[in-house]
């Protein structure tokens, strides 16, 4: 058992998923424990192909292994699908794998009950499969096949209430929104192709490195790659489906939404780094202004937002804004060091806030408050998760923002730097207005507040598993931590697109950051503890800023209003054209020709014995003379 | 080609096999009452399956009997493929002859009798022994289709079929015997070799031998001009040997087909080509667009077995090794996909006893196992992707246009998008219509287990085509390798 096996880690949850669609409905309890016993087994596989991995990665010119598979070869046209780990992947992996472990046995708490409870674990198994094989393909169309599988599961599971009208909606949002960006990924990975002539991932780097594309033509490639990456994970414009996302189950968000589908696209493109590398540099820098627009828009959204779950939708895309200044910036370190320990402390801000809504079936802070003392263990692990999130030493997220940061700060300019600075003080705002809503204080909604305990085991323990890592996960910085663990040394000199960067603390950063993200924490409790008087009197004194934030800067109104007049005004244009001349004279036209040609041929058969037997006599007569006349 | 002749009786084994078991399956229906008749369904089957298995013995061997018949890869593939198709005929079978047919004994064994004339036609090595061949074939078949003695239908059908079943075999003789007369032998091989050197002043005779054997074959396999039984044929005929007619007639006429253009006439491919593609041609437009217009499901696929036959006349006019092993995989793959589909048809039969295209309406509420599986056999039919009609078909429409015939892939193309329209009118009565009646029906487990396997076959090639296209391609070769000038050609490969 080693890195060629590693093919088994989503072949698992597919088999898993397989039998649960066909017999879910026989299985006892819906087949929660298939589901749960497939991803398990994928996560016990894990440490044997990274054992195998930290065996071999010392040796020169180590590039990953894994098992590929001719598929299609016809000729010049050949397809090989495959499976493959490298470093990279093998982060990506451990995220993947252990958060999906830890919601679905969340989700055994969280969703009992529900009448599709056997359904929601089905769909969760297809979701693993293709999550993990998304991380583990070696070539870019298995890759986008589970890149479009993921999403189809993010559509059902955000769907996943879709009696409600609102989860329905934001179902198809989220769908239709990110089909934007895979477009353009579609048409990067044909680029890609059409000059290679392959898809595998490793044949186009060596293709790009060899010079096969010219610097435009790979410029572009890479940046329609990239679209698809700004739909998966939600970056400006087109992060408006990830708060509405919040629409599915809370897991689902955890899962989904947080620590893995949507950071599938920060992961893409850590892979494909080395082509961003060797484009030109604008696709870099288009990297970097995409994600600091997200990381401005998201914090400030995330101040006025009412929701629980949104307010942490928003801090996710803050995140994600902060993973493509990193890549931007040209660190693969920062980006996946980052999106490892988000995975870790924004699942476990999920849970916690799904523990909430489990407790009092409400997610809306002006409906909650002072359910620190009924639950102990949620508002702990809640207080761990956002400070980890505002970025407090020695929590996990000081650790990783400090490397973001240092990558921002080597850039030539610094107003990059200072405002992913501003950011963190905004973040420490807004993490610190939503603890203080949640747990603290009067509670403003009795009832809610009287039925609230904390949730059973089987959610409190993945959340007291997620909080470990939370706090101690940022360690993997250090040499010291990663040669105890028998890595080669700390994140950076595993995880790097350039060479090993050994970490280092430029203590100022450090002082900074720590300061604005103190401040913001500082600043939220003056403003927001007890009745939050200064919260309101400052949304009457800034009240269209406030209006502009709760409409979250009207972007979807933009965008309604887009699809509304123009979009819509040519697609009643193209159906008028479409009904008239293709349907009813092209494609009713053909088929009445066609339906009129059967049927006057159908009268050549006669059922007369002596026409039939006219009809091959007069076939021999005719090819015989044909013959004679023209060959012979 | 003189010399000693070997004579080792042991090469033809699979076909005494299939003979012994004939012979047994008479007695044995002497012997039983009519609740054991079903019993002699699975006996036939595994007569069937014996027989494949000792075939399997030849392997990457390569032997004659008597140099009248060969025994190599080629002959191995096409006996194991029509033993399975016999098989699959025998298991569809057994329910419905016990109900409906009298003579079980004689039912199956004339089966058998026909796949020992497939086997003789796919390894003759001349063409009288491929002519005895076709006629055990055809005469098995003949009585099969007026097996419904009480059923005027059904001795229609026989009777036109045996009819201008003779008609054609005496137009084919005379091709065979002008052709020898232009050339002096009945051996592919050195007829191959003689038109290798030129045709100098025989070309008359010669052409017209060639006419007339592309009728006789053409008749076989349903041709257009010579495919007007087919209709009756089908019609008329039981259900299950339909369905076995409609694989094992058309397989066999192509392995014959494919086998002696290969080896005889492929040097005056410039001559014929363009012969077998308009024929090509006319089958598929014909088929297609008069299958629009069936309202019976056995003429319905009568009229797309016709279609088919237009895709793989392709495979003949592009004659290549890359065409003939797609067209072999075509075939196998339709073979088992028609199989899928009329299985799926005498299920329902067995059950209603109806087979108007409007009788399978709401089919998804009463069976859905059923219609899902009838569903994918017409898709792949109609070519679609994820089944193996698109594989097979993109194989060898690609190899045809790879042969300069890229006009007639496009025509192949365009029927295969009107042939979508007629499967998808059954598929919407399955699924869009309400049934009669809402009552489920019975679940008869081993039908459902020969549909289960023929489905899982059309998505294995679908998805996987590799390594059967390997295997069809290993077995064509050692064809083109006998072909003139083949050897050096490999070699040159």
């Amino acid at each position: 058992m080693g890195m060629s096996e590693v093919w088994l880690i989503p072949a698992i949850p597919a088999a898993a998923f397989a039998v649960l669609l066909l017999f879910g409905k026989y299985l006892p309890r819906g087949g929660d424990w298939l589901a749960i016993g497939a991803i398990f087994a994928s996560f016990v596989l894990f440490f044997p192909v990274l054992v195998d991995l930290l065996d071999k990665v010392d040796q020169p010119g180590f590039a990953g292994g894994g098992k590929s598979w001719e598929w299609i070869s016809f000729d010049s046209f050949r397809i090989n699908l495959g499976f493959h780990v490298d470093q990279l992947a093998i982060v990506m992996l451990a995220v993947v794998s252990f958060v999906t472990l830890m919601v679905q046995v969340y989700s055994v708490g969280y969703m009992k009950g529900d009448p599709k409870y056997g359904w929601y674990f089905t769909c969760m198994s297809i979701f693993a499969a293709s999550m993990l094989t998304l991380v583990l393909a070696d070539n870019l169309l298995l890759l986008y096949a589970a890149w479009e599988g993921v999403g189809f599961c993010s559509f059902l599971l955000i769907g996943f209430w879709w009696e409600r009208r609102s989860a329905a909606e934001a179902a198809k949002k989220a769908f239709i929104t990110t089909r934007i960006g895979d477009m353009g990924f579609l048409i990067g990975i044909i680029l890609l192709y059409k000059e290679a002539g392959t898809f595998d991932i490793s044949q186009i780097f060596d293709y790009a490195r060899s010079g096969g594309y010219s610097d435009t033509y790979l410029t572009a490639a890479v940046l329609f790659l990239f679209a698809g990456a700004v739909g998966k994970s939600a970056q400006f414009p087109l992060h408006v489906w990830l708060p509405d996302a919040m629409e599915g189950p809370t897991p689902v968000s955890a899962l989904i939404h947080a620590a893995t589908m949507v950071v599938a696209g920060v992961y893409m493109v850590a892979r494909m780094f080395p082509l961003f590398d060797l484009a030109d540099p604008v696709a870099l820098d288009v990297v970097l202004a995409l994600g600091l627009t997200t990381v401005l828009l998201s914090a400030f959204i995330g101040l006025a937002a009412t929701d629980i779950k949104r307010v942490i939708a928003y801090s996710t895309l803050n995140s994600l804004g902060l993973m493509f200044v990193a890549l931007g910036a040209g660190s693969v370190t920062a980006a996946m060091f980052y999106l490892l320990v988000h995975g870790f402390f924004k699942a476990l801000l999920f849970l916690a806030s799904g523990s909430v809504i489990h407790a009092t079936e409400q997610q809306d802070v002006r409906e909650l408050g002072g359910l620190a003392g009924k639950m102990p263990v949620t508002s702990t692990v809640f207080a761990i998760g956002a400070l980890a999130m505002i970025g407090i030493i020695p929590l996990s997220g000081f650790w990783a923002k400090d490397e973001v940061l240092h990558s921002a700060e080597s850039g030539e300019n610094v107003l990059i730097f200072l405002v992913v600075l501003l950011s963190l003080f905004v973040t420490g705002l807004y993490m610190t207005r939503l603890y203080i809503l949640t747990f603290l204080f009067e509670p403003k909604n009795e009832e809610a507040h009287h039925h609230a305990h904390d949730a059973p085991p089987v959610m409190t323990v993945p959340l007291l598993l997620l909080a470990g890592l939370t706090l101690v996960g940022g360690f993997v910085a250090f040499d010291f931590v990663g040669e105890a663990l028998g890595f080669p040394g700390g994140i950076g000199k595993f995880v790097f697109a350039r060479e090993p960067e050994a970490f280092d603390l430029n203590v100022w950063i450090a002082i900074a950051s720590t300061l604005l993200a103190g401040g913001g924490l500082v600043v939220g409790w003056l403003v927001w503890a007890g009745r939050a008087e200064p919260a309101r009197r400052a949304s009457e004194v800034f009240r269209p800023l406030h209006i502009l934030l709760l409409n979250r800067f009207y972007f979807d109104d933009i965008y309604q209003f887009a699809i509304d007049r123009v979009i819509l005004a040519v697609g009643s244009l193209i159906a008028w054209f479409d009904r008239t001349i293709v349907n009813d004279t092209g494609v009713d036209g053909s088929a009445r020709l066609g339906y009129f040609t059967g049927f006057e041929m159908k009268f050549l058969e006669t059922g007369k014995l002596p026409n039939y037997a006219l009809a091959i006599s007069a076939g021999v007569v005719v090819i015989a003379i044909v013959f004679l006349i023209f060959v012979a | 080609m003189t010399g000693t002749l070997h004579l080792n009786w042991w090469l033809l084994a699979p076909e005494y096999i299939l003979c012994a078991y004939a012979a047994l399956l008479v007695l044995i229906d002497l012997f039983s009452n009519r609740a054991q008749k079903e019993m002699l369904g699975y006996v036939a089957a595994g007569g069937c399956a014996l027989s494949a298995a000792v075939s399997l013995i030849w392997v990457d061997d390569k032997k004659d009997f008597a140099n009248l018949i060969d025994v190599d890869n080629y002959t191995t593939l096409f006996r194991v493929f029509f033993a399975g198709i016999g098989f699959f005929a025998c298991i569809a079978s057994a329910r419905y002859v016990k109900d409906r047919l009298l003579h079980a004994g004689e039912y199956y064994a004339l089966i058998l009798l026909a796949v020992v004339g497939a086997n003789g036609m796919a390894a003759a090595r001349e063409l009288l022994t491929a002519y005895i061949s076709l006629e055990l074939l055809s005469f098995s078949l003949y009585v099969l289709t007026s097996y419904a003695k009480f059923d005027l239908r059904s001795n229609e059908g026989g009777l036109k079929y045996m009819l201008l079943g003779a008609f054609s075999s005496a137009i084919f003789l005379y091709g065979v015997s002008l052709v020898y007369g232009a050339t002096g032998s009945t051996e592919f091989a050195a007829i191959g070799d003689k038109l290798a050197g030129g045709t100098g002043g025989i070309r008359e005779g010669l052409f017209l031998g060639l006419s007339l054997m592309i009728a006789g074959l053409g008749f076989k396999v349903a041709a257009v001009p010579f495919h007007m039984w087919t209709p009756d044929a089908y019609e008329g005929a039981p259900l299950p040997v339909t369905a076995y007619i409609s694989a094992i007639s058309k397989s066999a006429g192509f392995a014959l087909f494919l086998k002696l253009f290969t080896e005889s006439f492929l040097p005056l491919i410039d001559d014929w080509r363009y012969f077998i593609a308009a024929l090509s041609a006319a089958t598929m437009a014909l088929g297609n667009f008069v299958a629009i217009q069936q309202h019976n499901i056995k003429r319905l696929l009568a009229y797309s077995s016709i279609g088919q036959v237009g895709y793989l006349l392709m495979g003949i006019a592009a004659l290549s090794p890359a065409a003939g092993s797609a067209l072999v995989l075509h075939m196998v793959g339709y073979a088992a996909t028609n199989l899928a589909a009329f299985v799926c048809i005498i299920i329902f039969y067995n059950w209603t006893g109806k087979e108007e295209i409007k009788d399978f309406a709401g089919l998804a509420e009463r069976a859905p196992f059923l219609a899902l599986s009838l569903s994918i056999a017409l898709f792949s039919l109609a070519g679609m992707p994820l089944f193996a009609g698109f594989a097979t078909k993109f194989i060898l429409f690609q190899s045809a246009a790879d042969q300069g015939l890229l006009w007639l892939a496009g025509v192949a193309v365009f029927f295969s998008f009107v042939s979508l329209y007629y499967y998808l009118i059954v598929i919407k009565e399955m699924y869009l219509e309400k049934p009669d009646e809402a009552r489920r029906f019975p679940i008869p487990w081993r039908e459902y287990a020969a549909v289960a396997v023929l489905i899982g076959a059309v998505f294995l090639v679908g998805l996987y085509p590799r390594p059967v296209y390997d295997l069809v391609e290993s077995s064509t070769n050692v064809v083109f390798q006998q072909a003139p000038g083949g050897q050096q050609a490999a070699a040159q490969r």
